[in-house]
């Protein structure tokens, strides 16, 4: 467990696929993501099962719960190079009436300072569609910098899209939040 | 065969093997590609007997011979996405007393039709080093837009640089090297 303010990221479960597939196949949701064809059980379920085991190599994907332990979202942080300590965060908050409470900034704040004081990160970077504002707003406030527009990078919905893509460096996190956590022997 | 201005873009085969071990294993060339460690004969043979299939899913690998039919690098559009219709370019000019001759540009360009009118593509982008000057220069001129400056994206010779992702689209392609002929 990764313990928050406001949430908790564990290790995902295969119990998870119901509620992976329902978000997935939300169009309200998968609007604000790459998700393009109508996701089977099966699939999520042969998904979840492939990417059991959480790892700097294989990468690292959580289900985001509540403090009182209801599952709303996941968050992910993948692509990871070893020799450019970096990697890819993706965050979804599947459960719609959990938007805009706090919950994913939350999340994204749990899961970087992990990605700097445990994973040893020197960078983290996402990429969001650029009518995503409320994400944007976001991530800013989690400390990322907005690095470029990737122009019609996405298809969707009958157009394209341009793709934001921002990036957060430890020592920019570590003036903003704090990476090193205070211990007993710290104090010593 | 893919002819260019200077250069024509052929399908790669086993007899370019020993060049192909040669400039892999180069850190001069090496030093502005994402390959970092050394590459076993079997493996760069693996690579060309396996990878270098031609098609919109594989995306093409295609080696750059001059008009006089000297090897002297390799191009590439990979992760081809047919839903966004969009490939990622990568080159490399092996033989390092044939750089800046313009070959890479023109390759570039002849990929980039081939990309744009034939594969149907909409989009093409392409991640560079940024002490790679000579590179970013290059595809400035063939038309490429810088979009991106990735900071601290690669770590290499003892410490962290930026990548650059510049882009490409089909309309400025053809504005810019001429769009498909009218039917008659």
């Amino acid at each position: 467990m990764i313990e928050g303010r406001l949430v908790r990221l564990r290790a995902q479960e295969q119990s998870d696929a119901g509620a992976l597939q329902r978000w997935m196949n939300d169009p309200e949701v998968a609007y604000f993501t790459s998700a393009r064809y109508p996701m089977s059980l099966h699939a999520e379920e042969d998904w979840l099962a492939a990417r059991a085991k959480n790892s700097y190599a294989d990468g690292v994907r959580l289900a985001i719960e509540t403090k009182d332990g209801r599952h709303i979202g996941r968050l992910a942080l993948v692509e990871t190079r070893m020799e450019d300590r970096k990697a890819e965060l993706q965050i979804t908050i599947g459960e719609k009436d959990c938007w805009s409470q706090g919950y994913g900034t939350d999340a994204v704040l749990t899961a970087l300072r992990f990605a700097f004081a445990c994973m040893n990160l020197h960078r983290v970077w996402l990429t969001t569609l650029e009518y995503n504002h409320r994400a944007v707003a976001c991530y800013r406030k989690c400390g990322f910098v907005e690095e470029g527009r990737l122009r019609q990078e996405v298809f969707k919905d009958g157009r394209f899209w341009d793709f934001i893509i921002m990036g957060v460096l430890r020592d920019e996190f570590d003036a903003l939040y704090g990476v090193v956590v205070e211990t007993e022997a710290s104090h010593a | 065969m893919l002819e260019g201005k200077l250069v024509r873009l052929r399908p790669l085969e086993m007899t370019d093997l020993d060049r192909e071990y040669r400039w892999i294993n180069d850190r001069e060339v090496t030093r502005y590609l994402s390959a970092r460690y050394p590459i076993s004969r079997g493996e760069e043979a693996a690579w060309l007997r396996e990878g270098t299939k031609n098609s919109f899913s594989e995306g093409p690998v295609l080696a750059i011979e001059t008009k006089d039919g000297e090897h002297i690098g390799n191009v590439t559009l990979h992760n081809p996405d047919p839903d966004n219709r969009k490939a990622v370019l990568g080159i490399a000019i092996g033989e390092k007393q044939h750089w800046s001759g313009g070959y890479g540009t023109d390759a570039i360009i002849t990929l980039l039709r081939f990309g744009f009118h034939q594969m149907a593509l909409n989009r093409v982008s392409l991640h560079v080093f940024e002490f790679n000057e000579r590179a970013i220069a290059c595809y400035s001129k063939c038309g490429f837009v810088e979009e991106a400056r990735l900071r601290d994206h690669y770590y290499g010779e003892g410490r962290y640089w930026d990548v650059l992702v510049m882009g490409i689209l089909r309309h400025e392609f053809d504005r810019l090297y001429g769009g498909p002929a009218a039917a008659s």
